[in-house]
């Protein structure tokens, strides 16, 4: 949306300064609440060009600013007042620091004055989101705004993305200021490498060319950084396996011939494996985070290390790197493809035994699901069909635990952006309102919100913002009545004992009155021979959200699975069921 | 057990400290010492840090440090050394 630019020197309020700033910031959309100390601010907005969506909880507007962010590759913005509005956002924050998205977070404060008094509402909202922003403001002087709006975008945006939060006192945005949008930007800290080192990048090369069982491990960055093609091209240029972790679903096609699927604790066998075996990872945007690597001495353990960041401190945070590239994703895969190519013009190395030895793994485990002898209904059962009967342009969010494993498994994504969650938090509830903001910011795109019925209950309240703005999305609820990953847990590692897991949610709530009692169609599925007409039913209706209840039994487990802290070649197929390895040469 | 000691310039601005030893202590650094002063500009402050490593590499303390917006350069004083080693925004230890 094309917003009409203020001149500079214009006397106005505060408030209105900030508004004019987000409008410069090219914002065509929020998410938030007001209240007291935020109020001045709202009263503009009254006026804007921006669409200002009224969530019913704080926590909404943050994971709704993420999906957006996630889905268009721009800064997702919230708003909230000070004390408990800006507190509710110290969750999705939080999600948005490890996810390592672009939210702009705009809070009111209590008056200048007022702040260390423990007035009404107060909350030293910038102490409280230091550890998990990108960088947080306290703005007390309104001649301050357009410049701290105007660095809060830049940072969140450039480099590697993430959070920041901009708390602005009441009184500042009551005064009269004038207008001052910044020409540039100049951080004297803050100046983010993005074009990687030549000299490393032939390194690297060098290495890839010598290495006789690569991987390429592929991370969220990929993503971040638009690098989808350069990565095709890449792995393709090669032709060596290739690992997409769960942040990365989609920047791989997973239907390529190189894609082993995702590592990690619920990885596939192929992907745990290659990573295990390889004398060469090539890291790209990824972060060795402990569900990726199991017991970290036990990783990778014969392989050399290539690590491709734009954060330099994430390079030997967990792993030494043997050559380290710091620089924008998309800008060292373009830099390294021509420096391979020569490299490999000098004499490659023959990964056909390699790619015999991976293709020979993933054909044996593949990905699986037992049918219930009952006739019950299968979550993976649910959730394949989903992904088949959908298509890859759909957009799907996942909440968390098993459901969000599976959707991770079972679907097959196909492109970069189709696939949101929450994945270095682990946020519960992040999925509705997440598809919120991935809605918003893809209109036109199917979005499906694949949700627990243990994380449904903790955000649905947005689906009445859903219903009253205009924000079709579709929620499936994997009813399994628990918080099935903690009680699959529960089975393997508390002898079954159930504590607190057991959610009775086949009997209460009644999810589709709850969702008609919010303006949504509600939709029901228990048998397996119903769910693609209930899907078919769900992707006809576009005026209204939709949310279906599917009842699925309660036992099925996640698999393959890496327990906490083991290492990954003690990944499991099933219970008590390891890989044949005796039949595998690697 | 090493210990180093770093002169770190810093933006002076409210919550600057804060910022270090929230950092120091949520990646479980172990401060020995900390000392905060004026600079002959200032905006800029200065803090001199002995850090003691031990289970990190000093490199990953520096760039932990360096991704803090308020942070401008990082210099590592070797005692008795003719010349310092310099780490700014732009990190050179990695390439």
């Amino acid at each position: 949306m094309a917003h009409v630019p203020t001149a500079n020197g214009t006397a106005m309020t505060g408030a209105t300064s900030l508004v004019k700033s987000l409008e410069a910031a090219n914002v065509d959309v929020m998410f938030g609440i007001p209240g007291g100390a935020i109020l001045p601010a709202y009263d503009p907005i009254y006026d804007s060009t921006i669409r200002h969506i009224l969530v019913r909880h704080e926590q909404g507007a943050g994971h709704a600013a993420t999906g957006y962010s996630q889905v268009t590759g721009r800064a997702g913005v919230c708003i909230a007042t000070s004390g408990p509005g800006a507190t509710n956002l110290v969750t999705p924050l939080a999600d948005a620091a490890m996810d390592s998205v672009a939210v702009v977070a705009i809070t009111g404060q209590v008056p200048s004055l007022a702040i260390g008094t423990d007035a009404f509402q107060e909350a030293d909202i910038r102490g409280i989101t230091m550890p998990f922003t990108k960088h947080n403001f306290l703005v007390t002087n309104p001649d301050e705004i357009p410049r701290v709006i105007a660095e809060a975008f830049h940072i969140a945006t450039s480099g590697r993305p993430g959070p920041v939060l901009v708390d602005i006192a009441k009184d500042a945005l009551q005064k009269q200021t004038t207008y001052n949008w910044p020409n540039s930007i100049n951080l004297a800290g803050y100046k983010p490498q993005t074009q990687p080192n030549q000299g490393a990048i032939n390194d690297a090369a060098v290495l890839i060319a010598q290495s006789t069982k690569p991987v390429f491990y592929v991370g969220g960055g990929v993503i971040k950084a638009n690098a989808a093609r350069e990565l095709l091209e890449l792995a393709q240029l090669l032709g060596a396996p290739v690992v997409t972790t769960l942040m990365a679903r989609g920047a791989f096609p997973d239907s390529h011939p190189l894609h082993l699927g995702m590592p990690g604790m619920h990885g596939t066998v192929a992907a745990v494996t290659a990573l295990q075996k390889a004398d060469l990872l090539i890291t790209l945007g990824a972060r060795f985070d402990d569900r990726v690597t199991g017991k970290l001495s036990t990783f990778a353990q014969n392989a050399k290390v290539i690590h491709a960041d734009i954060d330099p401190a994430e390079i030997g945070k967990n792993r030494y790197a043997d050559v380290a590239v710091i620089g924008d994703l998309r800008e060292t895969i373009k830099a390294l493809i021509p420096a391979l190519a020569a490299a490999l013009a000098k004499g490659r190395a023959d990964l056909s035994p390699w790619m015999a030895s991976v293709n020979k793994l993933k054909s044996t485990y593949p990905l699986g699901y037992d049918i219930p002898a009952d006739g019950a209904l299968s979550p993976q059962f649910v959730i394949e069909r989903l992904g088949k009967i959908c298509g890859p342009d759909t957009i799907f969010a996942a909440g968390v635990g098993q459901h969000q494993m599976w959707a991770a498994q079972f679907i097959s994504y196909e492109k970069p952006r189709t696939w949101l969650n929450s994945g270095g938090a682990g946020t519960m509830g992040y999925a509705v309102p997440a598809a919120m903001g991935a809605k918003v910011g893809a209109p036109d795109t199917t979005v499906w919100a694949i949700d627990g019925d243990g994380c449904f209950q903790m955000t649905n309240q947005e689906l009445v913002t859903c219903a009253l703005n205009n924000i079709p999305i579709k929620v499936a609820i994997i009813n399994n009545e628990s918080l099935g990953m903690v009680r699959q847990w529960q089975t393997l590692f508390y002898d079954s004992r159930y504590s607190n897991t057991s959610l009775e949610s086949k009997r209460v709530p009644n999810f589709p009155m709850l969702a008609e009692a919010m303006g949504c169609v509600g939709l029901s599925c228990e048998n397996p021979a119903d769910v693609d007409a209930t899907i078919e039913k769900a992707m006809s209706i576009n005026d209204q959200p939709v949310v279906v209840d599917f009842r699925v039994h309660r036992d099925a487990m996640v698999w393959p699975m890496v327990a906490a802290g083991t290492s990954n070649d003690e990944i499991m197929i099933a219970r008590a069921t390891a890989p044949d390895w005796d039949s595998q040469e690697l | 057990m090493a210990i180093h000691k770093l002169e770190v310039l810093v933006e002076n601005e409210p919550g600057v400290l804060a910022r270090v030893a929230g950092l120091f202590a949520r990646r479980t650094y172990n401060i020995d010492s900390l000392v905060v002063g004026p600079t002959e500009n200032s905006k800029i402050s200065k803090m001199i840090i002995e850090v003691s490593v031990e289970g990190h590499s000093l490199e990953q303390v520096i760039a932990q440090l360096d991704k803090l917006i308020n942070v401008i350069r990082i210099e590592e004083i070797l005692e008795g050394a003719i010349s310092n080693t310099k780490h700014d925004t732009q990190p050179d230890y990695q390439n």
